[in-house]
């Protein structure tokens, strides 16, 4: 019985201390430095994810897409929508030291107003005040995205925010950055982050399997590969939308032929095999899993259709530019101007440069527009800005959202074709890091196994 | 055209054509070979674009070859056999396309839809027609490219083997500018290719070892002819600077027949052209030469036939021209030479024929003359002979019948040799006509004067004689012996008036005529025959019943002694106008013109 009952004991103390040493070994570890690399500039981008790290805008959405306080704990609309007062968050500092003050808010904002929903912003203590041409009920999203963080420079010219990393230098496409000791949200695990930008994929996988990059980009038509050959890759939801954007003069000046475009375009393909059955097709401009909608936008094509729409053969030729020199997006370009040239037209696919000698806008661009916000009008919104468009009904209402997508796509100026998901691949010392809902990874949650 | 000219231009022609004649000939001659080697010439290039074509055909086979053994298409071809996604493969080709070094490569299902596509990435999916082509050692294919100019390349298709392989293999090498590079040429010769299916003539579908051929629209006619008839076509172009070109196009055709390409071989014919201008050249030179030696040979014979010709001619207008003494130098023994001896000889005859006809004429004209000096003579003879025997007889007669006979016979006697004395001085006179002393006056002068003589004796005649004067307002300037002239104009005006015994119309017209001066005596008696005309001036020819016959003779020897000249204009019954030039003397120069 007694023997019986120490082989017991002694069991329950090895398993204790197994789950103990698990538990020790799944608890994030302060230090390190998080080495992260990336096909695009690290920080030219407003989005970029330096920026990211080292900027806080005054609002933020969570993984759900709900929109939190950020550098704004609380904010008010008044006027119908008209008018809107966001209150700082008190005690929060720039990484120089000095105070966020409404003022400085009000300085940052105004710089970054290209296209901003707000005709006019004023500081009024530790407040904002924002006031708007028309009602904008999503003016507390709008300003969660990027382009809207606020940023700041110290007295030698370096840039300095809020967030949890500070700038420390950038040059030869490697970003420096270092956590923030007093950063508002609280210190980040790992003690800095070494971003290298313009670093081509291949390169970026050979890095991350010898243990020099600890995360990486997969682009999403090399998940599968990436998958087959074992890398730890994390997708996002749906946040780029590929889009053909259509010109409204010369040959495409009739709606028909800009029906006919879009009726030759084959979505499948594009799906199927150059992206490698990523993401979804879509027609409409906002992913389904945002609106619910999305489906009422028929994504089949119809190339007798488009042959009888485009009339007669003959006409000028019409440039295709692809914005992204990425291999998928020039493959994409090609295909698409097959489908067209099925369709009758005269289509001749152009690199950026070729169509900057020719001197003028391309007829067709195939370009990726990130969706940062995951609320539906908000995103509308943006991404009705993005091809200079506004919303006319201000109303939340699906119904209405609906309509106001649909208006504007049957203008078919904007051809969504699909919708596709951020990945990146991720080395195994790397814990904790997830991606927002619009597929950005959040460094700052991101510990390190081998951290000591 | 004189004799030598015609020489002259018989001679060129005879060089020119026997000239042309040969040089045609060399030049046909000389065409010829020259298209021969030209045929052989396009034969070995064609037959080394075959070889090279075989010999990369047969490479491009076995890298395919090759490939259908790697282990990763091997995979591929596993996993596609058993329903693996098509897709994951998509950019395939384009890797082993680089690692095999081939041109174009598509990977496709058995069902002929492309997996991947080197040349053509977006073409996935689509059927690739030329899978019908497996079991060919290599073919030829047109490859269109979307909107870039379709190219054409060497294929081969290969089924990657296994049972269960679910992959074919579509692959090949471009005919472009490197392939014809590879073949040797020689100088003078291009190789081109045109890599053009479709319907219209492209420019920049014509390529040689250097790139795309400048300026090939001048080809486009033997290559669409080549590429309608689908036989090969040969034709001629000159390029742009100025070279001549032999052209020969071969249609080139894809697996199912249809020609999808042209072999262009052009053969320079420079070398010709240089032959052509050099024989040209040869040939004008020679003709130069020959018509030059053409010269020298009329010349030759200008001077040794057409000069004693040109000679004989000369002699004879002057022998026309009343020279009869002239001789043309015998310098051959030839026909001209006997033609000129033949001349002198017949000159000479003339000669002395003409002196024994002035002999004859001056033995007539003593004849003559002593005739009419004894009928002259014998008129008044015979009186005086009576008159003598009368006187004779008178003294047998009383004393005063002899006186009277003797009165009157010395009268009669005394007027008869006054009678004698008026004849002979009259010969006399014509015999020794005075040397004219000429002095320069004006002829208006010398006519008025006569008019002025004869115009009471004309106008008081039974039947009056007009006297029409016609003299201009200029001076008639001449140089004559004012006595002389005077004489010879009354002398015709006395014929005048001994032609109008029933009266009428005296002319006297004096006028410049060129550079002499010309005087018309006329009147409007009746006329002569022109046998009279004709004999008028000769001595002692009278038409009268009484007169010497020396008057009109006496006004030709003072004309002719003046270096004039008188004609006489007669129609019986209509009568007769004496016309004489005179030479004028020129204004200022005191000379005769």
């Amino acid at each position: 019985m007694c023997r019986w009952s120490a082989i017991s004991k002694g069991m329950a103390v090895l398993w204790l201390a197994s789950a103990c040493t698990a538990l020790a070994h799944t608890r994030p570890r302060y230090g390190g430095t998080l080495r992260v690399e990336t096909q695009a500039d690290p920080w030219q981008a407003a989005d970029s994810i330096g920026r990211r790290l080292v900027f806080d805008s005054l609002t933020r959405t969570d993984g759900s897409g709900a929109v939190q306080p950020a550098l704004a704990v609380r904010w008010k609309a008044q006027n119908g929508n008209h008018r809107w007062e966001f209150w700082l968050r008190p005690g929060v500092h720039f990484h120089d030291g000095s105070p966020l003050t409404a003022d400085r808010v009000q300085q940052s904002l105004e710089r970054s107003c290209k296209q901003c929903p707000w005709t006019s912003v004023r500081a009024l203590g530790d407040s904002l005040v924002f006031t708007t041409a028309s009602p904008d009920p999503v003016l507390p999203e709008e300003l969660a995205r990027s382009e809207y963080a606020i940023a700041a420079e110290d007295v030698a010219g370096n840039p300095v925010g809020t967030g949890p990393f500070r700038f420390v230098s950038n040059g030869n496409y490697l970003l420096s950055l270092a956590a923030a000791d007093d950063a508002w949200q609280g210190r980040p695990f790992v003690d800095a982050v070494e971003i290298t930008g313009r670093r081509v994929v291949r390169t970026q996988w050979l890095d991350l399997s010898a243990g020099h990059a600890d995360v990486v980009d997969v682009p999403v038509e090399a998940v599968r590969q990436a998958q087959q050959e074992r890398l730890n890759v994390i997708q996002s939801g749906d946040c780029d939308l590929l889009v053909l954007s259509v010109a409204r003069n010369g040959v495409l000046a009739e709606d028909a032929r800009r029906e006919a475009v879009a009726l030759a375009v084959d979505r499948a393909a594009l799906y199927n095999v150059i992206f490698q059955k990523q993401g979804e097709m879509t027609a409409s401009l906002l992913p389904d899993a945002l609106t619910g909608y999305g489906f009422l936008f028929p994504v089949a094509r119809d190339p007798a259709r488009a042959q009888g729409l485009h009339g007669a053969s003959g006409g000028a030729t019409l440039m295709l530019v692809a914005e992204d020199m990425n291999a998928a997006m020039q493959l994409a370009a090609e295909r698409i101007a097959l489908n067209l040239r099925e369709a009758g037209f005269h289509v001749q696919v152009a690199t950026r440069s070729m169509n900057a000698e020719a001197n003028g806008a391309p007829d067709l661009a195939l370009k990726r527009i990130h969706l940062e916000s995951a609320d539906a009008q908000a995103a509308l919104e943006q991404m009705l800005a993005a091809f200079g468009q506004t919303l006319t009904d201000e109303s939340a209402d699906p119904a209405a959202l609906y309509r106001q997508e649909a208006s504007f796509t049957q203008t078919h100026q904007v051809i969504p074709l699909l919708y596709l998901p951020r990945s990146y691949a991720v080395g195994a010392r790397v814990h904790g890091l997830r991606l927002s809902p619009d597929g950005v990874p959040l460094l700052a949650d991101v510990s390190l196994e081998d951290a000591k | 055209m004189n004799l030598r000219q015609k020489i002259l231009l018989m001679f060129s022609l005879t060089v020119i054509l026997a000239v042309a004649a040969v040089a045609w000939t060399v030049s046909v001659r000389v065409r010829s070979m020259f298209e021969s080697l030209d045929r052989d010439r396009t034969a070995a290039l064609v037959n080394q674009f075959v070889h090279e074509y075989e010999r990369r055909g047969d490479e491009v086979g076995q890298r395919v070859d090759r490939m259908t053994k790697d282990e990763r298409v091997a995979r591929m071809a596993y996993d596609l056999a058993h329903g693996g996604d098509a897709s994951m493969y998509v950019t395939e080709a384009a890797a082993l396309a680089q690692e095999y070094e081939l041109d174009y490569l598509e990977l496709l299902q058995p069902d002929g839809s492309i997996v991947s596509s080197a040349q053509w990435p977006a073409h996935f999916g689509y059927k690739e027609p030329a899978i019908a082509s497996a079991g060919q050692p290599f073919f030829l294919k047109e490859e269109v490219l979307g909107q870039d100019p379709s190219e054409i390349g060497l294929f081969v298709v290969r089924a990657v083997p296994g049972a269960e392989s679910g992959l074919d293999i579509v692959a090949g090498e471009r005919l472009d500018s490197a392939f014809l590079e590879n073949l040797s040429t020689p100088a003078g010769s291009s190789l081109y290719l045109y890599r053009n299916a479709a319907s219209g003539f492209g420019a920049g579908s014509l390529i040689g070892a250097g790139g795309v051929v400048a300026d090939a629209a001048r080809y486009a006619g033997v290559i669409d002819h080549a590429r309608a008839s689908g036989g090969q076509s040969s034709a001629r172009v000159t390029t742009g600077d100025g070279e001549s070109l032999n052209l020969t196009a071969i249609p080139l055709k894809s697996a199912n027949g249809s020609v999808i390409a042209v072999l262009l071989v052009a053969n320079s014919r420079k070398e010709l052209v240089e032959a052509q201008q050099h024989i040209r050249a040869i040939a004008y030179g020679v003709a130069s030469v020959g018509i030059l030696f053409a010269i020298l040979v009329s010349l030759w014979i200008a001077a040794s036939v057409s000069r004693p010709v040109e000679q004989l001619a000369r002699a004879a207008r002057e022998v026309t021209a009343g020279d009869w003494e002239v001789q043309v130098p015998v310098a051959s023994r030839d026909e001209v030479g006997l033609l000129a001896e033949a001349f002198n000889r017949m000159t000479q005859e003339l000669v002395s024929q003409r002196e024994r006809l002035v002999q004859s004429e001056r033995v007539a004209a003593w004849r003559e003359l002593a005739r009419r000096l004894a009928h002259e003579l014998k008129n008044p003879l015979f009186p005086l002979q009576l008159t003598v025997e009368n006187m004779i007889r008178a003294k047998k007669m009383s004393p005063e019948m002899f006186e009277e006979v003797f009165t009157e016979g010395v009268t009669a006697l005394t007027d008869e040799i006054a009678n004698l004395k008026t004849i002979i001085g009259r010969f006399s006179d014509f015999s020794k006509m005075p040397k004219p002393q000429v002095t320069e006056l004006d002829l208006r002068d010398v006519l008025t004067r006569v008019i002025r003589l004869y115009q009471p004796t004309l106008e008081q005649r039974e039947h009056p004689i007009e006297i029409v004067s016609k003299l201009p307002a200029d001076p008639l300037p001449v140089s004559v012996d004012a006595e002389l002239m005077h004489r010879a104009i009354s002398n015709l005006v006395l014929n005048s008036m001994d032609a109008m015994p029933e009266g009428g119309t005296l002319t006297i017209t004096a006028v410049r005529k060129d550079k002499n001066v010309r005087t018309t005596i006329a009147d409007t008696g009746h006329g002569m025959t022109a046998e009279e005309c004709e004999r008028l001036f000769t001595p002692y020819y009278t038409t009268k019943q009484q007169g010497t016959g020396l008057g009109l003779a006496i006004v030709q020897s003072v004309i002719a002694d003046h270096h004039g000249a008188i004609v006489v204009e007669s129609n019986p019954g209509r009568g007769t106008a004496f016309v004489i030039d005179l030479p004028g003397v020129s204004a200022g120069s005191g000379e005769s013109a």
